[in-house]
């Protein structure tokens, strides 16, 4: 057993060799229309900002509020859109719509309901981002407290 | 087995690294996790029964997971690892022990078909006759293993068939499953302007041979549902019906019944409408007789292992610590043993308001106030029931039996200025424990909650939680605070404690405290805590694991890659 561990070791070796893709998943929309995390979110050297969440997570909501309020002024400057991934299973996924239109949230939604891109991702905890520019992850951002959105600024003008 | 397709993936894989020259050479991702725990005695937390908390045998355990994907052009290849050493976390199904391969597959994907042969996760319309999917928290991985096949011959059209057994520890099930389900969007196919509208057919079939002898039901089980989903602007209803063909009801654990074979059903009805600033949301459901497991016998077992479906409490998830005390459980379940406790599923549903209060406004200040309303009431099935020889029940499709659940809550949250943030809740719940745990008793409470987060810094900040629990029995009244420092963006520390004055034993007024910190780096956290584990239940998604009482240290990691 321990050989195998070993080897998988090894295997995860390789990783850090590759620039890791996004995987070739489709969700929903919350209107229900069916995307392509990948060829829909790929126009040339646009920013696109995957932010995962769930109606019952407090700081992935605060995190989606602040982003909210400040995504306008960020993109006077980058070429940014922010997707939000909501990763409600059917127990709460009827309460994503009219959450986000409550708080009048001007983010495209999809819906990740078995979370299949969440685990793609290798995601544990949400809330967590993911950069992506032209179809390659450029940064990843496990968690959030309030004032990580400077940090992901900065980090955003870098790319 | 399990071994060789390892190794032949291995190969396979090493082969496409060992071609340099080609130019696609694929990519490797993945991820790590392990949850650590030591448990140590502590001499003042006491049970009911005034035994103080001892540790287990092995008191140093763990559960790690790693799993690696590679792939290349259209092709997919994983496996996920996992270890439990010494032991599974206490209360985790024994089944997870030592290490082991756990899952793997490989899975071909272009634009119109997506074929998996190996382990696998899928879910069928709401979930209510099939979803395997994985929890850690939770210790549920149902990934079923044997293929499927998804084909989408146009935009507008999805089939998908599948086969497999349910993974069950590192074996799988004795009951094999089939399924299919095929959805069609409607308004693509008439080009609709403005609506959406969908429609699903799902079949389910559980082939489980029995030992009865004379078995007055089949081995195989059908199920059946059909969904429709429509939205025109704002507005939006959906409905899904399921019917699940007769079975042997399991009343008992591990007692398959042979003298009383019911079929089961659900039905779901949601809708709602919102515009920008607000929304609300309605949500009916009934359920009968509709616990589905990949074999009969597992029917309630404490693990939640063999569940072939998802059966969520539609109520509130709430985040603050003594709302989490009385939670609903979804009640599907058939119980005729007891003339005080008859069940045959559940009805009920919630309503939901969410309101934004424009900025500049009255009630809204400077940055706008929001608003979340929620009110939920769930009942046993009502009907007929027959106790003695030979037991049976008729339900009403409208009938209100026992209330088992209602909560009312309203959640405020307000930013002050660029500093400042606040959160405000009060709850009000009745939780019929009899019903739901089987037990005794019934609960009423209110809970409020208050909660502020104070910006020192463009990364320094400190919240604070506090909360009440009034409850007029069982463990009575509760106080719980929490300080969180946000030290820089990447670290955090906490100190918490939830504690139980108002129980009418001074010897069990207990102090859950708990303090711990964390470290965040890109895709890795890494967090250390000491503190008091509150026995009962742990919910995630309306699912929920009994874990008992325990004092000790705890080393969580997660990391992708």
């Amino acid at each position: 057993m321990k050989k195998l561990l070993n080897l998988l070791f090894l295997f995860v070796g390789f990783a850090s060799f590759s620039q890791k893709q996004m995987p070739n998943i489709s969700l929903s929309d919350i209107d229900g229309k069916k995307m392509s995390v990948t060829t829909d979110f790929m126009e040339k050297d646009k920013i696109y900002i995957f932010s995962f969440w769930a109606t019952w997570c407090t700081p992935c909501i605060s995190e989606l509020d602040e982003m909210n309020d400040v995504q306008e002024e960020w993109k006077k400057t980058l070429p940014i859109e922010i997707v939000a991934v909501a990763t409600d299973d059917s127990r709460t996924q009827k309460r994503i719509k009219p959450l986000v239109n409550g708080k009048g949230w001007e983010y495209k939604v999809l819906l990740d309901s078995n979370q299949e891109l969440k685990r793609a991702l290798g995601i544990v905890n949400i809330p967590y981002t993911v950069v992506v520019k032209n179809g390659a992850i450029v940064h990843i951002q496990n968690g959030y407290v309030p004032g990580n959105e400077n940090d992901l600024l900065a980090k955003l003008k870098t790319l | 087995m399990k071994k060789v397709i390892f190794m032949g993936l291995l190969a396979f894989s090493s082969t496409v690294f060992a071609q340099e020259k080609v130019k696609d050479k694929g990519t490797v991702s993945g991820g790590f996790e392990t949850n650590a725990q030591w448990y140590l005695n502590d001499k003042c937390l006491f049970d009911e029964f005034y035994n103080p908390v001892v540790h287990p045998e092995d008191p140093l355990r763990s559960n790690s997971y790693l799993f690696v994907n590679y792939k290349i052009k259209n092709w997919t290849f994983g496996i996920q690892a996992e270890a439990y050493e010494q032991q599974a976390l206490l209360n985790y199904n024994p089944k997870y022990e030592n290490a082991n391969v756990a899952t793997y597959f490989a899975q071909f994907k272009n634009e119109q078909v997506d074929i998996t042969a190996g382990y696998y996760y899928e879910q069928f319309g709401s979930g209510l006759l099939l979803r395997s999917w994985e929890d850690r928290a939770l210790g549920i991985n149902n990934a079923l293993r044997g293929l499927r096949f998804i084909y989408k011959p146009t935009k507008y059209f999805t089939l998908k068939t599948l086969y497999g057994q349910q993974r069950t520890g590192f074996d799988v099930s004795e009951g094999k499953i089939y399924g299919a389900d095929a959805e069609l969007a409607l308004s693509d196919i008439f080009k609709f302007e403005k609506d959406e509208l969908t429609i699903g057919f799902t079949y389910v079939g559980r082939d489980e041979k029995t030992d009865i002898v004379d078995p007055k039901f089949n081995d195989l089980t059908n199920a059946f549902a059909g969904r429709i989903n429509y939205s025109h602007n704002g507005y939006y209803v959906s409905s899904e019906y399921d019917y699940k063909s007769k079975d042997a009801v399991v009343q008992v654990k591990n007692q398959i019944d042979n003298n009383l074979i019911k079929p089961g059903s659900a039905f779901l009805l949601n809708m709602g409408y919102s515009k920008k600033g607000f929304g609300v949301d309605a949500t009916f459901r009934r359920l009968e007789n509709m616990s589905f497991y990949s074999e009969r016998l597992a029917k309630g077992n404490q693990y939640n292992d063999l569940i072939m479906n998802y059966v969520p409490s539609l109520t509130k998830q709430h985040h603050y610590n003594l709302a989490n005390i009385y939670v609903y459980q979804a009640q599907p379940n058939v119980i005729l043993n007891d003339v005080n406790l008859v069940k045959a599923g559940e009805i009920g549903g919630q309503i939901d308001l969410f309101y934004n209060f424009k900025k500049g406004t009255a009630l809204g200040g400077k940055y706008g106030t929001k608003v979340a309303l929620n009110y939920s009431q769930y009942h046993g099935l009502g009907g007929e029931f027959y106790i003695f020889s030979p037991q049976d029940y008729h339900t009403d499709f409208l009938g209100f039996g026992k209330k088992y659940f209602t909560d009312v809550n309203i959640e405020i949250t307000k930013k002050w200025n660029e500093k400042w943030q606040s959160g405000f809740t009060y709850i009000n719940q009745y939780y019929n424990k009899k019903y739901i745990q089987e037990t005794y008793g019934e609960v009423k409470s209110n809970i409020v909650g208050a909660e502020s987060t104070y910006k020192f810094s463009t990364n320094k900040s400190v919240r604070v939680q506090a909360e009440h629990l009034w409850a007029n029995s069982d463990k009575k009244n509760w106080a719980s605070l929490l300080t969180e420092f946000n030290l820089g963006s990447k670290y955090a520390l906490y100190v918490s404690d939830m504690y139980n004055y108002g129980n009418d034993d001074a010897k069990l007024q207990h102090h859950y405290y708990s303090i711990g910190n964390s470290y965040r780096f890109k895709s890795t956290r890494i967090a250390l805590a000491y503190g008091r584990q509150r026995g009962g239940l742990v919910c995630v998604g309306g699912v929920c694991r009994y874990v008992p009482e325990s004092t000790g240290v705890s080393l969580s990691l997660n990391t992708s890659f």
